[in-house]
């Protein structure tokens, strides 16, 4: 049986989801939240989603994907450019790749694999930061930035989890 | 999918994972690219980082306002909690206050004398336009805010965004309905100012740390924790008495001031256009990189104008020196 036009784009669709909901978790790290340590230093949130993807997902958040999410972020944000891009697409890959590594492991593994990639996906991003700015940015921001990322990670895995279960299941 | 069958997977399973390989590195390639082009062009960044903040605004515009009555809600239970010792302050600041309005009385009305009788120019007149902060970059790289407001509603690029506080920062990017603010906090943020008190210049370099440096200032300057820190209005970027900030701590090396505003609490911001073209406008960039002797002051034209040379006076008085013929010279 042949799939209507309908159903073809409901599929379509679906497999933008991740993309999108990176997406969306980047306009909500731009919220403007009245937390005076949120000023200073923010959750990595899309890199949390990319993360989440790559391992689960890799066929529906592709490399240039996580290449144009981060482009996106660098010229909302104000940041210099390429560099999110550059981490985000190391990101993608690496954790392509081993996905099949967490699959069947209880979540903490999972968890705990996230853990171990933000440490170097951040201090690239802070290192390239620096060396384009030409000035060493503060150390400090970036490790509670870090902190927060590693901790808030299940909340966001959790929501994904859920959509993923929910909308992806035949896609 | 599985549509794919085994012979045809055999041939293209490897030419795609070499495609997927290609693909890869010419993607980092692309993100060094972008790298330096984003140090290069800078008009070109400038013009795309606008249009994105245009492209997002409509959303942040709507979602922000939720967010902002969350923040209104959790103001509320913190002030209700705070009511009696908030309204001690409030009265002896009243005091304190009624005493200084009548001072600031006197004063003007004295002002407006001494101007009178020294025909004095008045600054241009202040147009501004209120805006809502819609988005937050906040951050370990980067100290801005994004703003309601763009070229529609008369913002440029290079002029001083100040809250109720004082001066927050001045428009990086200015797109039809959004606006980038950059932070005097930013790493990137340079703003000439002078000590009240003192009127020592400076500039107030921002970190990206909450207390920006100030640097540049003279060896013999007396700068002490509590002084304020007012715009300087030097190089036409801000205009002058705007404040910044109170001087937080001094130390050997580095002298750190306090903004007077409070990030998390930025709400509503106004965007100042003072008249003043800015020293970031492009056409004063332009005019800036071949400059021409126009010979306005009227001076021999050897003599570069406005460097601070005085050339050698005639013994005359001071309205014929504008102009001495040159036949009369001894």
């Amino acid at each position: 049986m042949k799939p209507g036009v309908w159903q073809r784009l409901d599929v379509i669709a679906r497999g933008l989801f991740p993309a999108f909901s990176v997406f969306v978790l980047l306009l909500i790290n731009l919220l403007p939240i009245s937390v005076p340590l949120l000023s200073t230093a923010s959750p990595a949130l899309a890199l949390m989603a990319v993360f989440y993807w790559s391992v689960n997902r890799p066929d529906l958040l592709t490399a240039v994907a996580a290449f144009l999410l981060g482009l996106l972020q660098d010229l909302l944000m104000g940041l210099p450019l390429g560099v999110s891009p550059l981490v985000l697409l190391l990101v993608q890959t690496g954790s392509a790749s081993q996905g099949r590594f967490f699959h069947n492991k209880p979540f903490s593994v999972m968890w705990w694999g996230f853990a171990l990639v933000a440490i170097p996906a951040l201090l690239i991003q802070w290192l390239l930061s620096s060396a384009l700015i030409g000035a060493l940015l503060p150390i400090k921001a970036t490790m509670i930035s870090y902190v927060l990322t590693a901790v808030l990670f299940p909340i966001v895995a959790w929501v994904l989890a859920r959509a993923q279960n929910s909308l992806l299941r035949y896609v | 999918m599985a549509q794919h069958g085994g012979p045809q997977q055999r041939i293209f399973s490897p030419l795609r994972t070499a495609l997927h390989r290609f693909a890869f590195i010419l993607l980092i390639f692309t993100a060094f690219g972008l790298m330096l082009l984003g140090k290069a062009d800078t008009v070109l960044i400038e013009r795309i980082r606008a249009a994105s903040a245009d492209l997002v605004s409509p959303v942040m515009n709507v979602v922000s306002r939720p967010a902002a009555s969350i923040n209104e809600l959790t103001d509320k239970i913190y002030n209700l909690a705070h009511l009696y010792e908030e309204n001690e302050r409030l009265r002896r600041e009243n005091q304190q206050l009624l005493a200084w309005q009548q001072a600031a009385r006197n004063l003007s009305h004295e002002n407006v004398r001494l101007r009178e009788l020294a025909h004095y120019t008045n600054p241009p007149a202040l147009h501004l336009v209120t805006a809502r902060v819609i988005a937050d970059m906040g951050g370990a790289y980067a100290h801005s805010v994004m703003i309601s407001a763009g070229s529609r509603d008369g913002v440029a690029k290079g002029q001083a965004v100040i809250s109720d506080e004082g001066l927050v920062g001045r428009v990086a990017e200015a797109g039809y309905q959004a606006s980038r603010v950059l932070l005097i906090t930013d790493i990137n943020s340079r703003v000439p100012v002078i000590v009240e008190n003192s009127r020592d210049r400076a500039f107030l370099s921002g970190d990206n740390t909450n207390r920006p440096l100030l640097t540049f200032l003279t060896a013999d300057a007396a700068v002490a924790p509590g002084d304020r820190i007012l715009t300087s209005g030097h190089g036409g970027a801000f205009p002058p008495g705007i404040p910044i900030g109170v001087v937080s701590s001094v130390s050997e090396n580095a002298v750190r001031v306090a903004p007077l505003f409070r990030r998390h609490q930025l709400e509503y911001l106004r965007v100042a256009d003072y008249g003043l073209q800015g020293i970031l406008s492009e056409k004063r960039i332009r005019d800036s990189q071949a400059p021409v002797n126009t010979n306005a002051t009227q001076l021999s034209p050897e003599i570069p104008a406005g460097v601070g040379v005085v050339p050698a006076a005639p013994a005359e008085p001071a309205p014929s020196a504008q102009k001495p013929p040159a036949g009369e010279l001894p």
